[in-house]
């Protein structure tokens, strides 16, 4: 056996040194994280070192108002007995911290005799410690009747005064592993949620948009959002907004925000009406006090039309190539404080122009006392002039962090270039007349001679046939005469073997070629014949369908061996 | 889904045919009509849901029709839709078979 010091704990035996004690309950703390059982080993413990009747260990709640028996030993269980803070001698030693010794019970004005009736227990003589660290007293361990009827001496005093600091510091420790554990779980929490909204942005901006936008959130979980999106006819959704308030409420305010627009963006029309709608929603859901300021709209690449609606935030700045720039202010009031109030849509042809939008983080930017303001923002703009949008938004902050300006609240650009849509489109035009080829080649495929691949192919067809200026009857006849000539090549020419086709599709200036491969012995074309109409019976027929619904389909005669090539002509009305 | 159901109405089987019919989904549609063809009923065929309908789709209709008629029952079409009677046209078999304009009509039309 080695030395006491270092006797591993006995649960059964009483521990003579209070260091080891110590060490053992720390130990216990550490193992178990539970710290109403190591209350109650630490308390059997002192009531067998102590040569005691019963004992009690009660804690401050965390209003320090009341103290809770969080432990008991002796022939009656305490367990949960509710003591007011300052009353009782457990009270007094907690309010005093210091030792109270009471020799005869019944004699202290403070002894709780009620306990006592009700129990049937006798307590004669009483000595109680609180337990501190620091200065902060946490509870007190309370022993009573020493055996024997003898009185407590004043080595009990001392070891109950040690063990009862070594058990004060072990719960505290183990509180504040939990406490870490908890702020573990919580940080966790707030992680996920700027996940979350990191993915209500959009996803990356385009360098060559001619609409980018940019967030910088002061904490992790922000109230900014802005977001832009292309509707099917080119023109683009967007809309920038800022929730009132900061942290988790806001931020969870700031993505149902966003969400209701993406959903509602893509089929309101009309951005009065979609914040109208916004408005309501948010009314009924939000919490007290709290809103949405927000500026939403429709911007149309190919012409420079923005229409927008503005709910109670900073005005849009118009910023028009040599010439001042212009605020337009808003009149109706901000998502989520009145469920009726009216938005208007305002309308501006951008002609080249750019029309900039931020969150008052950006305004509200300080150096100093001093402001940026929109006139800051209106002059940093420029910074990075030339550039492609992103980097003029990028250039903006990190102009403002390089100057020293200090940021008080999340921070959000969006902004539009109309000039970079017009060369975009200009672009787009150019590239429309570099097609010299009157045979133009769109696209190639090459998939297994498979039925089930039929209608893998009609889709990419049907755009192609589209693309080519054909109505929806003219696109329908292609896909038939196409899905025709291949299931020929399946059933004739590989006789539902194994095989390969390729599929080429051409524009030409007057409609569309196809050209349909296989790579099977020859066919001769004069055995494939339409069948006479009057003969009603199955097969046959695919080959009367294409010479119905093309201009012009014969075979490209190819070497021996190399396959067949059936090209097919529709010609536009 | 070629054929989305077979049902029973006022002692005819009506099958419903919807999506794209084309040489994968026909022996399907084959494989129906010839089924409900032992209860000897009259047919009708609802093509108001089909997209899309080649040689291979028409081919299963004749085949139905002519074992119809051979066990003296009837198959006529309902509700044709836009794309399947330009294919009908196409193969002039828009008046080799009896078309009904809608289900009601069918169902009210005299047993053939």
């Amino acid at each position: 056996m080695s030395g006491p010091t270092s006797q591993p704990i006995d649960p059964n035996g009483p521990l003579t040194d209070p260091l080891e004690f110590a060490a053992a309950l720390s130990r216990s703390f550490a193992e178990t994280q539970d710290i109403d059982a190591t209350v109650r080993e630490a308390l059997g413990q002192i009531v067998k070192l102590l040569r005691v009747e019963a004992g009690a260990i009660f804690l401050l709640d965390e209003l320090r108002t009341s103290l809770i028996c969080r432990a008991s030993v002796g022939p009656v269980d305490v367990t949960g007995l509710s003591v007011p803070n300052g009353s009782g001698v457990v009270g007094r030693a907690v309010v005093e911290d210091s030792i109270q010794v009471v020799e005869q019970a019944y004699q202290d004005q403070a002894f709780f005799a009620e306990a006592d009736r009700k129990t049937g227990f006798v307590t004669r003589s009483i000595l109680c410690a609180p337990m501190s660290v620091g200065h902060n007293v946490i509870g007190a361990v309370e022993v009573l009747n020493k055996q024997n009827g003898k009185p407590f001496h004043a080595e009990d005093q001392n070891l109950l005064r040690v063990m009862a600091a070594s058990a004060a510091l072990a719960i505290s420790n183990a509180r504040m592993a939990d406490r870490l554990v908890a702020q573990e779980r919580l940080q966790r929490e707030v992680e996920l949620a700027a996940e979350i909204q990191r993915h209500l942005l959009p996803a990356e901006e385009d360098e060559s948009s001619p609409i980018c936008g940019l967030v910088r959130p002061i904490q992790e979980v922000s109230g900014d959002f802005y977001d832009h999106f292309e509707l099917p006819d080119g023109t683009i959704a967007f809309a920038i907004g800022d929730v009132s308030g900061k942290g988790l409420n806001a931020s969870l305010l700031m993505s149902q925000t966003a969400s209701l627009f993406r959903c509602l963006g893509k089929t309101v029309r009309d951005p009065a009406r979609l914040m109208s709608i916004l408005n309501r929603e948010i009314c009924e859901t939000v919490s007290r006090g709290m809103f949405v300021t927000m500026v939403s709209g429709l911007y149309d690449p190919a012409t420079g039309r923005l229409r927008f609606a503005n709910a109670g935030h900073i005005p849009p700045l118009l910023r028009r190539p040599n010439q001042r720039s212009i605020e337009m202010p808003a009149d109706s009031p901000p998502l989520g404080i009145v469920p009726y109030s009216k938005y208007e849509t305002e309308e501006v042809d951008l002609n080249g122009a750019q029309f900039v939008l931020c969150t008052d983080g950006v305004t509200e930017y300080r150096f100093g006392d001093e402001e940026l303001g929109t006139e800051g923002l209106d002059m940093l703009i420029d910074t990075a002039r030339g550039k492609p949008l992103l980097q003029r938004l990028n250039a903006v902050v990190e102009e403002l962090q390089r100057a020293g300006w200090r940021a008080r609240d999340d921070l959000t650009l969006l902004a539009i270039d109309d000039a970079m849509a017009a060369r975009t489109v200009e672009q787009r035009a150019e590239a429309e007349r570099a097609e010299p080829d009157p045979s133009d080649f769109l696209f190639g495929l090459s998939f297994p001679a498979d039925p089930k691949r039929l209608r893998l192919v009609r889709p990419a067809l049907r755009a192609a046939a589209e693309a080519c200026g054909f109505d929806e009857n003219e696109t329908d006849d292609v896909l038939l005469a196409a899905g025709e000539a291949i299931e020929n090549i399946i059933v004739h020419a590989y006789g539902n073997r194994r095989g390969e086709i390729a599929l080429a599709v051409h524009r030409m200036p007057d409609g569309l070629m196809l050209r349909i491969r296989d790579f099977a012995p020859n066919v001769d074309p004069a055995k494939i014949q339409p069948r006479k109409l009057d003969d009603v019976r199955p097969g046959g027929l695919g080959t009367h369908f294409i010479r119905a619904v093309m201009d012009d389909a014969s075979f490209i005669p190819l070497p021996d061996g190399e396959g067949n090539l059936l090209e097919l002509v529709k010609r536009k009305r | 889904m070629a054929v989305t159901s077979i049902t029973e109405q006022s002692g005819r089987t009506v099958v419903a045919l919807s999506g794209e019919i084309d040489m994968e989904e026909a022996p399907k549609v084959r494989r129906a009509l010839l089924d409900s063809m032992k209860q000897k009923r009259d047919i009708l065929v609802d093509l108001s849901q089909v997209t899309y309908i080649d040689s291979s789709g028409i081919a299963s209709l004749i085949e139905g029709l002519q074992t119809a008629r051979k066990q003296k029952n009837d198959l006529a079409l309902v509700s044709v839709s836009q794309r399947a009677r330009r294919v009908l046209e196409l193969a002039r078999l828009d008046k080799v078979f009896t078309i009904h304009a809608d289900l009601p009509t069918a169902l009210a039309a005299a047993k053939g």
